[in-house]
Protein backbone atom coordinates (compact mmCIF):
# COMPACT_ATOMS: atom_id res chain seq x y z
CA UNK A 1 0.00 0.00 0.00
CA UNK A 2 2.85 2.54 0.78
CA UNK A 3 6.46 1.94 0.21
CA UNK A 4 9.57 4.01 0.45
CA UNK A 5 12.39 3.16 -1.85
CA UNK A 6 15.70 4.66 -1.06
CA UNK A 7 14.19 8.37 0.55
CA UNK A 8 15.92 11.34 1.81
CA UNK A 9 14.67 14.39 3.17
CA UNK A 10 16.49 17.53 3.79
CA UNK A 11 15.37 20.60 4.77
CA UNK A 12 17.33 23.95 3.56
CA UNK A 13 20.32 24.56 6.17
CA UNK A 14 19.73 21.31 7.97
CA UNK A 15 20.79 18.04 8.51
CA UNK A 16 19.16 15.01 6.64
CA UNK A 17 15.82 14.69 8.36
CA UNK A 18 15.82 11.12 6.61
CA UNK A 19 17.96 9.30 5.59
CA UNK A 20 17.98 6.01 2.95
CA UNK A 21 14.75 5.00 3.98
CA UNK A 22 12.79 1.97 2.67
CA UNK A 23 9.78 0.38 3.87
CA UNK A 24 6.46 -1.29 3.28
CA UNK A 25 3.69 -0.62 5.01
CA UNK A 26 0.57 -2.78 3.92
CA UNK A 27 -3.31 -2.40 3.54
CA UNK A 28 -4.92 -2.81 7.36
CA UNK A 29 -1.49 -2.93 9.12
CA UNK A 30 -1.44 -1.24 12.45
CA UNK A 31 2.10 0.95 12.60
CA UNK A 32 4.20 2.35 15.57
CA UNK A 33 6.85 4.92 14.51
CA UNK A 34 8.81 5.02 17.43
CA UNK A 35 11.97 7.19 17.91
CA UNK A 36 13.71 10.03 20.74
CA UNK A 37 12.75 13.34 19.57
CA UNK A 38 14.68 14.75 16.48
CA UNK A 39 14.56 11.04 15.40
CA UNK A 40 12.43 12.29 11.76
CA UNK A 41 9.28 10.70 12.74
CA UNK A 42 7.05 13.64 12.09
CA UNK A 43 8.76 13.94 9.09
CA UNK A 44 7.72 10.81 8.22
CA UNK A 45 4.10 11.30 8.36
CA UNK A 46 4.57 14.30 6.92
CA UNK A 47 6.45 12.06 3.54
CA UNK A 48 3.59 9.87 3.90
CA UNK A 49 0.78 11.85 3.92
CA UNK A 50 1.94 13.94 1.32
CA UNK A 51 2.15 17.54 3.15
CA UNK A 52 6.08 17.43 2.04
CA UNK A 53 7.98 15.88 -1.27
CA UNK A 54 11.15 13.88 -0.44
CA UNK A 55 14.44 15.67 -1.87
CA UNK A 56 15.14 12.34 -2.81
CA UNK A 57 13.68 8.43 -3.61
CA UNK A 58 10.00 8.02 -3.88
CA UNK A 59 7.39 7.09 -2.32
CA UNK A 60 4.63 4.59 -3.79
CA UNK A 61 1.27 4.98 -2.47
CA UNK A 62 -1.63 2.73 -4.08
CA UNK A 63 0.43 2.97 -7.51
CA UNK A 64 0.97 6.58 -7.27
CA UNK A 65 4.70 7.94 -6.81
CA UNK A 66 4.12 10.93 -4.33
CA UNK A 67 7.63 12.79 -5.44
CA UNK A 68 5.94 12.89 -8.65
CA UNK A 69 2.44 13.94 -7.77
CA UNK A 70 1.60 17.50 -8.82
CA UNK A 71 0.88 20.06 -6.25
CA UNK A 72 -2.49 20.17 -7.44
CA UNK A 73 -3.06 16.90 -7.00
CA UNK A 74 -1.70 17.15 -3.48
CA UNK A 75 -5.25 18.31 -1.88
CA UNK A 76 -7.06 15.17 -3.14
CA UNK A 77 -4.45 12.73 -2.13
CA UNK A 78 -4.20 14.16 1.35
CA UNK A 79 -8.27 13.29 1.54
CA UNK A 80 -7.49 9.60 1.45
CA UNK A 81 -5.61 9.91 5.25
CA UNK A 82 -7.33 10.66 8.35
CA UNK A 83 -4.50 13.12 10.17
CA UNK A 84 -4.03 13.55 13.96
CA UNK A 85 -1.92 15.89 15.28
CA UNK A 86 -0.50 15.82 18.91
CA UNK A 87 -1.30 19.77 19.48
CA UNK A 88 -4.92 18.26 17.70
CA UNK A 89 -5.31 21.35 15.45
CA UNK A 90 -8.59 22.03 16.62
CA UNK A 91 -10.36 25.14 15.28
CA UNK A 92 -11.22 27.26 18.76
CA UNK A 93 -13.72 29.41 16.75
CA UNK A 94 -16.36 26.67 15.94
CA UNK A 95 -17.66 24.46 17.90
CA UNK A 96 -17.40 20.33 17.98
CA UNK A 97 -20.06 19.83 15.15
CA UNK A 98 -18.15 22.31 13.27
CA UNK A 99 -14.73 21.37 13.78
CA UNK A 100 -15.27 17.73 12.74
CA UNK A 101 -17.56 18.77 9.54
CA UNK A 102 -14.92 20.47 8.04
CA UNK A 103 -13.32 17.80 5.86
CA UNK A 104 -16.83 16.91 4.27
CA UNK A 105 -17.35 20.32 3.59
CA UNK A 106 -13.97 20.18 1.61
CA UNK A 107 -14.95 17.08 -0.10
CA UNK A 108 -18.59 19.15 -0.74
CA UNK A 109 -21.06 16.09 1.08
CA UNK A 110 -24.34 17.68 1.46
CA UNK A 111 -24.95 19.20 4.62
CA UNK A 112 -27.91 16.37 5.10
CA UNK A 113 -25.24 13.46 4.98
CA UNK A 114 -22.71 15.59 6.92
CA UNK A 115 -24.59 15.52 9.69
CA UNK A 116 -25.25 12.17 10.14
CA UNK A 117 -21.77 11.61 9.37
CA UNK A 118 -20.70 13.75 11.72
CA UNK A 119 -23.10 12.41 15.08
CA UNK A 120 -21.53 9.21 13.84
CA UNK A 121 -18.09 10.01 14.35
CA UNK A 122 -19.14 12.12 17.29
CA UNK A 123 -20.52 8.95 18.55
CA UNK A 124 -17.67 6.47 18.04
CA UNK A 125 -15.14 8.74 19.94
CA UNK A 126 -17.84 9.07 23.22
CA UNK A 127 -18.81 12.97 22.57
CA UNK A 128 -22.04 12.69 21.14
CA UNK A 129 -23.32 15.08 23.64
CA UNK A 130 -20.58 17.53 23.38
CA UNK A 131 -21.12 18.64 19.75
CA UNK A 132 -22.20 21.96 20.42
CA UNK A 133 -19.51 22.81 22.85
CA UNK A 134 -16.53 24.66 22.10
CA UNK A 135 -13.45 22.27 21.94
CA UNK A 136 -11.27 24.99 24.46
CA UNK A 137 -14.08 23.72 26.78
CA UNK A 138 -13.00 19.89 26.67
CA UNK A 139 -10.09 18.46 28.45
CA UNK A 140 -7.09 16.69 26.74
CA UNK A 141 -7.98 13.91 26.05
CA UNK A 142 -11.95 14.81 24.74
CA UNK A 143 -10.13 17.17 22.71
CA UNK A 144 -7.57 14.62 21.15
CA UNK A 145 -10.78 12.39 20.65
CA UNK A 146 -12.20 14.84 19.04
CA UNK A 147 -9.48 15.31 16.28
CA UNK A 148 -9.85 11.67 16.06
CA UNK A 149 -13.67 12.31 15.10
CA UNK A 150 -12.68 14.79 12.10
CA UNK A 151 -9.91 12.26 11.29
CA UNK A 152 -12.44 9.34 10.99
CA UNK A 153 -15.66 11.41 9.43
CA UNK A 154 -14.72 11.05 5.96
CA UNK A 155 -13.78 7.45 6.17
CA UNK A 156 -10.22 7.32 5.30
CA UNK A 157 -8.04 4.34 4.62
CA UNK A 158 -5.40 5.48 6.41
CA UNK A 159 -5.52 7.09 9.94
CA UNK A 160 -1.96 8.90 10.35
CA UNK A 161 -1.79 9.76 14.27
CA UNK A 162 1.23 12.68 14.93
CA UNK A 163 2.16 11.63 18.74
CA UNK A 164 -1.61 11.65 19.69
CA UNK A 165 -1.47 10.61 23.49
CA UNK A 166 2.33 12.99 24.07
CA UNK A 167 0.43 15.66 25.71
CA UNK A 168 -2.27 13.15 27.87
CA UNK A 169 -1.73 11.44 30.99
CA UNK A 170 -1.98 7.45 31.09
CA UNK A 171 -5.62 6.99 31.47
CA UNK A 172 -6.85 9.14 28.16
CA UNK A 173 -3.58 7.94 26.67
CA UNK A 174 -4.83 4.38 26.92
CA UNK A 175 -8.63 5.33 25.83
CA UNK A 176 -7.00 7.41 22.43
CA UNK A 177 -4.72 4.03 21.98
CA UNK A 178 -7.94 1.43 22.27
CA UNK A 179 -10.00 4.02 19.27
CA UNK A 180 -6.68 3.31 16.85
CA UNK A 181 -6.91 -0.55 18.24
CA UNK A 182 -10.76 -0.92 17.12
CA UNK A 183 -10.17 1.53 13.64
CA UNK A 184 -7.53 -1.27 12.90
CA UNK A 185 -9.54 -4.28 13.26
CA UNK A 186 -12.33 -3.31 10.65
CA UNK A 187 -9.52 -3.02 8.15
CA UNK A 188 -8.29 0.77 8.66
CA UNK A 189 -4.60 1.22 8.15
CA UNK A 190 -3.32 2.96 11.16
CA UNK A 191 -0.04 4.82 11.30
CA UNK A 192 1.18 6.03 15.26
CA UNK A 193 4.15 7.98 16.41
CA UNK A 194 5.16 7.59 19.85
CA UNK A 195 7.93 7.87 22.08
CA UNK A 196 8.06 4.58 23.44
CA UNK A 197 6.11 1.57 22.25
CA UNK A 198 2.73 0.96 24.01
CA UNK A 199 1.63 -2.15 24.97
CA UNK A 200 -0.86 -3.36 21.90
CA UNK A 201 -2.97 -6.26 22.07
CA UNK A 202 -3.09 -6.35 18.88
CA UNK A 203 0.02 -7.56 15.90
CA UNK A 204 1.47 -4.76 15.05
CA UNK A 205 4.43 -3.66 13.00
CA UNK A 206 7.19 -0.85 14.47
CA UNK A 207 9.42 1.04 12.35
CA UNK A 208 12.23 2.43 14.88
CA UNK A 209 14.04 5.71 13.76
CA UNK A 210 17.15 7.28 15.33
CA UNK A 211 18.68 9.84 13.57
CA UNK A 212 16.97 9.99 10.25
CA UNK A 213 17.21 6.12 9.74
CA UNK A 214 15.42 3.02 10.31
CA UNK A 215 17.37 1.30 13.62
CA UNK A 216 17.30 -2.67 13.21
CA UNK A 217 17.18 -3.03 16.95
CA UNK A 218 13.54 -4.42 16.82
CA UNK A 219 14.39 -7.48 14.92
CA UNK A 220 10.73 -8.99 14.83
CA UNK A 221 9.37 -5.47 12.32
CA UNK A 222 8.93 -7.05 9.35
CA UNK A 223 10.96 -4.44 7.11
CA UNK A 224 11.95 -4.10 3.85
CA UNK A 225 16.23 -3.80 3.57
CA UNK B 1 -16.26 50.64 7.31
CA UNK B 2 -14.76 49.17 4.02
CA UNK B 3 -17.96 49.71 2.24
CA UNK B 4 -17.87 53.65 3.36
CA UNK B 5 -14.63 53.39 2.32
CA UNK B 6 -14.72 52.22 -0.66
CA UNK B 7 -18.00 53.87 -1.78
CA UNK B 8 -16.40 57.36 -1.00
CA UNK B 9 -13.23 56.59 -3.12
CA UNK B 10 -15.35 55.59 -6.00
CA UNK B 11 -17.39 58.85 -5.34
CA UNK B 12 -14.98 61.17 -6.19
CA UNK B 13 -13.54 60.46 -9.56
CA UNK B 14 -17.65 59.65 -10.52
CA UNK B 15 -19.30 62.74 -8.97
CA UNK B 16 -16.99 64.54 -11.17
CA UNK B 17 -17.22 62.38 -14.26
CA UNK B 18 -21.10 63.20 -13.24
CA UNK B 19 -20.71 67.09 -13.41
CA UNK B 20 -18.48 67.04 -16.63
CA UNK B 21 -20.82 64.86 -18.37
CA UNK B 22 -23.87 67.98 -17.40
CA UNK B 23 -21.48 70.46 -18.50
CA UNK B 24 -20.50 68.02 -21.81
CA UNK B 25 -24.45 67.71 -22.89
CA UNK B 26 -24.95 71.86 -21.60
CA UNK B 27 -22.12 72.81 -24.01
CA UNK B 28 -23.10 70.02 -27.23
CA UNK B 29 -26.93 71.28 -26.90
CA UNK B 30 -25.65 75.12 -26.94
CA UNK B 31 -22.78 74.55 -29.76
CA UNK B 32 -25.83 73.09 -31.66
CA UNK B 33 -27.58 76.09 -31.52
CA UNK B 34 -24.41 78.47 -31.73
CA UNK B 35 -24.43 81.06 -34.78
CA UNK B 36 -22.19 83.12 -36.86
CA UNK B 37 -23.23 86.96 -36.63
CA UNK B 38 -22.49 88.64 -40.23
CA UNK B 39 -21.79 92.26 -40.12
CA UNK B 40 -23.03 93.66 -42.91
CA UNK B 41 -21.42 97.27 -44.18
CA UNK B 42 -23.13 100.54 -43.24
CA UNK B 43 -23.32 101.78 -47.09
CA UNK B 44 -24.92 98.48 -48.47
CA UNK B 45 -27.67 98.40 -51.12
CA UNK B 46 -30.74 95.76 -50.64
CA UNK B 47 -29.42 94.08 -53.98
CA UNK B 48 -26.20 93.47 -52.00
CA UNK B 49 -28.47 92.09 -49.45
CA UNK B 50 -30.55 89.99 -51.41
CA UNK B 51 -27.87 88.91 -53.05
CA UNK B 52 -25.98 87.59 -49.80
CA UNK B 53 -29.11 86.41 -48.44
CA UNK B 54 -29.44 84.11 -51.48
CA UNK B 55 -25.97 82.92 -51.29
CA UNK B 56 -26.80 82.11 -47.57
CA UNK B 57 -29.66 80.07 -48.48
CA UNK B 58 -27.66 78.08 -51.17
CA UNK B 59 -24.79 77.26 -48.75
CA UNK B 60 -25.73 73.35 -47.42
CA UNK B 61 -23.78 73.27 -43.85
CA UNK B 62 -26.58 76.63 -42.91
CA UNK B 63 -29.69 75.63 -41.58
CA UNK B 64 -31.01 79.11 -40.35
CA UNK B 65 -30.86 82.31 -41.48
CA UNK B 66 -32.09 85.14 -39.48
CA UNK B 67 -31.93 88.81 -41.37
CA UNK B 68 -31.90 91.88 -38.43
CA UNK B 69 -31.79 95.46 -40.00
CA UNK B 70 -29.68 97.82 -38.31
CA UNK B 71 -33.35 99.98 -37.46
CA UNK B 72 -34.21 96.94 -35.59
CA UNK B 73 -31.33 95.87 -33.67
CA UNK B 74 -31.21 99.51 -32.38
CA UNK B 75 -34.18 99.40 -30.95
CA UNK B 76 -33.58 96.20 -29.24
CA UNK B 77 -30.18 97.89 -28.05
CA UNK B 78 -31.90 101.07 -26.85
CA UNK B 79 -34.87 99.21 -24.48
CA UNK B 80 -32.34 96.94 -23.53
CA UNK B 81 -30.15 99.72 -21.92
CA UNK B 82 -33.66 101.51 -21.47
CA UNK B 83 -31.93 104.83 -22.99
CA UNK B 84 -32.84 107.12 -26.11
CA UNK B 85 -30.62 108.72 -28.61
CA UNK B 86 -30.79 111.46 -26.31
CA UNK B 87 -29.87 110.21 -23.15
CA UNK B 88 -26.29 108.77 -24.89
CA UNK B 89 -25.92 112.56 -27.96
CA UNK B 90 -26.19 109.77 -30.71
CA UNK B 91 -28.17 111.26 -33.04
CA UNK B 92 -27.56 108.72 -35.58
CA UNK B 93 -27.84 104.04 -35.44
CA UNK B 94 -24.30 103.02 -35.14
CA UNK B 95 -25.14 99.25 -35.84
CA UNK B 96 -25.26 97.72 -39.37
CA UNK B 97 -27.07 95.24 -40.41
CA UNK B 98 -26.46 91.96 -39.93
CA UNK B 99 -27.48 88.30 -40.20
CA UNK B 100 -27.37 85.41 -37.83
CA UNK B 101 -26.75 82.24 -38.95
CA UNK B 102 -26.70 78.55 -37.17
CA UNK B 103 -24.91 75.51 -38.97
CA UNK B 104 -25.54 72.31 -38.90
CA UNK B 105 -21.56 71.22 -38.49
CA UNK B 106 -19.31 71.74 -35.78
CA UNK B 107 -16.33 70.67 -38.00
CA UNK B 108 -13.70 73.66 -37.40
CA UNK B 109 -12.71 73.02 -41.11
CA UNK B 110 -16.23 73.34 -42.23
CA UNK B 111 -17.08 76.75 -40.07
CA UNK B 112 -13.48 78.19 -41.64
CA UNK B 113 -14.04 77.37 -45.30
CA UNK B 114 -17.89 78.77 -44.81
CA UNK B 115 -16.28 82.20 -43.28
CA UNK B 116 -13.26 82.58 -45.74
CA UNK B 117 -16.10 82.38 -48.97
CA UNK B 118 -18.45 85.02 -47.14
CA UNK B 119 -15.65 87.26 -46.59
CA UNK B 120 -15.18 86.95 -50.04
CA UNK B 121 -18.81 88.65 -51.11
CA UNK B 122 -19.13 92.05 -51.33
CA UNK B 123 -20.96 93.85 -48.60
CA UNK B 124 -19.64 91.75 -46.00
CA UNK B 125 -18.08 93.65 -42.98
CA UNK B 126 -17.23 91.76 -40.18
CA UNK B 127 -17.65 87.61 -39.11
CA UNK B 128 -18.06 86.93 -35.97
CA UNK B 129 -18.36 83.62 -34.89
CA UNK B 130 -20.66 83.29 -31.86
CA UNK B 131 -19.44 79.58 -30.94
CA UNK B 132 -15.46 79.65 -30.38
CA UNK B 133 -15.88 80.13 -26.87
CA UNK B 134 -17.83 76.53 -26.45
CA UNK B 135 -14.58 75.16 -28.20
CA UNK B 136 -12.30 76.35 -25.77
CA UNK B 137 -14.81 75.17 -23.05
CA UNK B 138 -14.93 71.56 -25.11
CA UNK B 139 -10.99 71.68 -24.82
CA UNK B 140 -11.39 72.57 -20.70
CA UNK B 141 -14.01 69.34 -20.56
CA UNK B 142 -11.44 67.02 -22.02
CA UNK B 143 -8.88 68.48 -20.28
CA UNK B 144 -11.19 67.99 -17.07
CA UNK B 145 -11.68 64.28 -18.03
CA UNK B 146 -8.07 63.24 -18.65
CA UNK B 147 -7.38 64.45 -15.32
CA UNK B 148 -10.31 62.86 -13.96
CA UNK B 149 -9.23 59.22 -15.40
CA UNK B 150 -5.95 60.28 -14.03
CA UNK B 151 -7.60 60.75 -10.50
CA UNK B 152 -9.70 57.62 -11.18
CA UNK B 153 -6.58 55.31 -11.88
CA UNK B 154 -4.98 55.78 -8.48
CA UNK B 155 -8.22 55.84 -7.03
CA UNK B 156 -8.51 52.41 -7.95
CA UNK B 157 -4.96 51.62 -6.95
CA UNK B 158 -4.88 53.19 -3.82
CA UNK B 159 -8.80 51.00 -3.56
CA UNK B 160 -6.81 48.02 -4.39
CA UNK B 161 -4.22 48.18 -1.78
CA UNK B 162 -6.39 48.94 0.74
CA UNK B 163 -8.51 45.45 -0.06
CA UNK B 164 -5.56 43.64 -0.44
CA UNK B 165 -4.65 44.97 2.95
CA UNK B 166 -7.87 43.92 4.62
CA UNK B 167 -7.70 40.61 2.88
CA UNK B 168 -4.45 39.43 3.93
CA UNK B 169 -4.99 40.41 7.47
CA UNK B 170 -7.97 38.15 7.51
CA UNK B 171 -5.93 35.79 6.35
CA UNK B 172 -3.85 36.23 9.05
CA UNK B 173 -7.05 35.80 11.11
CA UNK B 174 -7.32 32.44 9.93
CA UNK B 175 -4.45 31.36 9.64
CA UNK B 176 -5.11 28.57 11.41
CA UNK B 177 -8.40 27.31 9.72
CA UNK B 178 -6.49 27.77 6.48
CA UNK B 179 -2.91 25.61 7.65
CA UNK B 180 -5.63 22.96 9.26
CA UNK B 181 -7.43 22.85 5.94
CA UNK B 182 -4.60 22.25 3.87
CA UNK B 183 -3.16 19.96 5.58
CA UNK B 184 -7.00 17.85 5.58
CA UNK B 185 -7.29 18.14 1.51
CA UNK B 186 -8.35 21.02 0.58
CA UNK B 187 -7.70 23.20 -2.65
CA UNK B 188 -6.44 26.64 -3.50
CA UNK B 189 -9.89 27.11 -4.94
CA UNK B 190 -11.62 26.08 -1.58
CA UNK B 191 -9.81 27.76 0.91
CA UNK B 192 -9.73 31.34 -2.08
CA UNK B 193 -13.03 31.43 -1.89
CA UNK B 194 -14.12 32.76 1.43
CA UNK B 195 -11.85 35.77 0.97
CA UNK B 196 -13.03 36.64 -3.07
CA UNK B 197 -16.76 36.47 -1.64
CA UNK B 198 -15.53 39.04 1.35
CA UNK B 199 -13.49 40.61 -1.53
CA UNK B 200 -16.84 40.65 -4.23
CA UNK B 201 -18.95 41.93 -0.70
CA UNK B 202 -17.32 44.86 -0.08
CA UNK B 203 -17.02 45.91 -3.97
CA UNK B 204 -21.08 45.32 -3.72
CA UNK B 205 -21.19 47.08 -0.78
CA UNK B 206 -18.81 49.86 -1.65
CA UNK B 207 -20.49 50.48 -5.24
CA UNK B 208 -24.04 50.36 -3.77
CA UNK B 209 -22.69 53.31 -1.50
CA UNK B 210 -21.28 55.16 -4.85
CA UNK B 211 -24.79 54.83 -6.15
CA UNK B 212 -26.38 56.13 -3.46
CA UNK B 213 -24.31 59.21 -2.83
CA UNK B 214 -24.22 60.21 -7.11
CA UNK B 215 -28.12 59.86 -6.54
CA UNK B 216 -28.99 61.74 -3.54
CA UNK B 217 -26.28 64.50 -4.40
CA UNK B 218 -28.20 65.17 -8.26
CA UNK B 219 -31.60 64.93 -5.56
CA UNK B 220 -30.10 67.36 -3.26
CA UNK B 221 -28.62 69.69 -5.89
CA UNK B 222 -31.70 70.38 -7.82
CA UNK B 223 -33.42 70.85 -4.84
CA UNK B 224 -31.26 73.44 -4.58
CA UNK B 225 -31.26 75.03 -7.74
CA UNK B 226 -34.98 74.74 -7.38
CA UNK B 227 -34.92 76.96 -4.27
CA UNK B 228 -32.73 79.67 -5.81
CA UNK B 229 -34.76 79.86 -8.80
CA UNK B 230 -35.89 83.07 -8.55
CA UNK B 231 -32.34 84.45 -7.94
CA UNK B 232 -30.46 82.68 -10.55
CA UNK B 233 -33.51 83.74 -13.00
CA UNK B 234 -33.28 80.31 -14.49
CA UNK B 235 -33.62 76.25 -13.68
CA UNK B 236 -30.49 74.47 -13.45
CA UNK B 237 -31.14 70.99 -13.79
CA UNK B 238 -28.25 68.72 -12.60
CA UNK B 239 -28.79 65.26 -14.48
CA UNK B 240 -28.25 62.47 -13.03
CA UNK B 241 -26.09 59.34 -15.09
CA UNK B 242 -27.50 56.39 -16.74
CA UNK B 243 -28.71 53.31 -15.71
CA UNK B 244 -26.01 51.84 -17.90
CA UNK B 245 -23.18 54.57 -15.98
CA UNK B 246 -24.28 53.37 -12.77
CA UNK B 247 -23.87 49.64 -13.46
CA UNK B 248 -20.77 50.52 -14.48
CA UNK B 249 -19.65 51.87 -11.46
CA UNK B 250 -21.29 48.62 -9.40
CA UNK B 251 -19.62 46.05 -12.06
CA UNK B 252 -16.20 48.03 -11.57
CA UNK B 253 -16.41 48.08 -8.04
CA UNK B 254 -17.10 44.46 -8.04
CA UNK B 255 -14.26 43.94 -10.10
CA UNK B 256 -11.86 45.69 -8.31
CA UNK B 257 -12.85 43.79 -4.93
CA UNK B 258 -12.68 40.02 -6.59
CA UNK B 259 -9.26 40.88 -8.25
CA UNK B 260 -7.75 42.54 -5.06
CA UNK B 261 -8.94 40.14 -2.89
CA UNK B 262 -8.25 37.26 -4.97
CA UNK B 263 -4.26 38.34 -5.39
CA UNK B 264 -4.26 39.24 -1.79
CA UNK B 265 -5.59 36.05 -0.57
CA UNK B 266 -3.83 34.04 -3.20
CA UNK B 267 -0.28 35.44 -2.07
CA UNK B 268 -0.50 35.24 1.50
CA UNK B 269 -1.60 31.46 1.69
CA UNK B 270 1.19 30.95 -0.15
CA UNK B 271 3.48 32.66 2.04
CA UNK B 272 0.98 30.45 5.03
CA UNK B 273 2.06 27.57 3.12
CA UNK B 274 6.20 27.75 4.56
CA UNK B 275 4.18 27.20 8.52
CA UNK B 276 3.35 23.46 7.82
Amino acid sequence: MIKFEKVFKKYPGEMDALQDINLEISSGELVFVTGPSGAGKSTLLKLISAVEKPTNGSIIFENTNLSELRNKDMPFLRRKFGMIFQDHKLLYDRNCFENVVLPLEINDINPTDSARRVRAALNKVGLLNKEKMNPITLSGGEQQRLAIARAIVSRPSILIADEPTGNLDKGYADEIMNIFYSFQQVGVTVIVSCHELPKSPIKFKQIHLNKGQISNSDSHVPLLS
Amino acid sequence: MMFIIIGITLCLPSAGYLIVENVRQISTKIQHEAEISIFLKKDISQDQIDFIDSALKSSPEITKIHFEPKLVAWEKLQSKLKLSTLDIGISENPLPHGFFITLNTLSKEKINRLTEDLKLINGIDNIVIDGSWIKKLRAIIYMIKVGLLSLGSLLVIVLIVIISNTIRLQTLTYQNEILVSKLIGATNSFIHRPFIYTGLIYGLGGGVITVSILKGMVIAFNNLAERYEYILGNTIVLVGLSATDYLIILLSAMLIGLFSSFFSARQSIKKLENLY
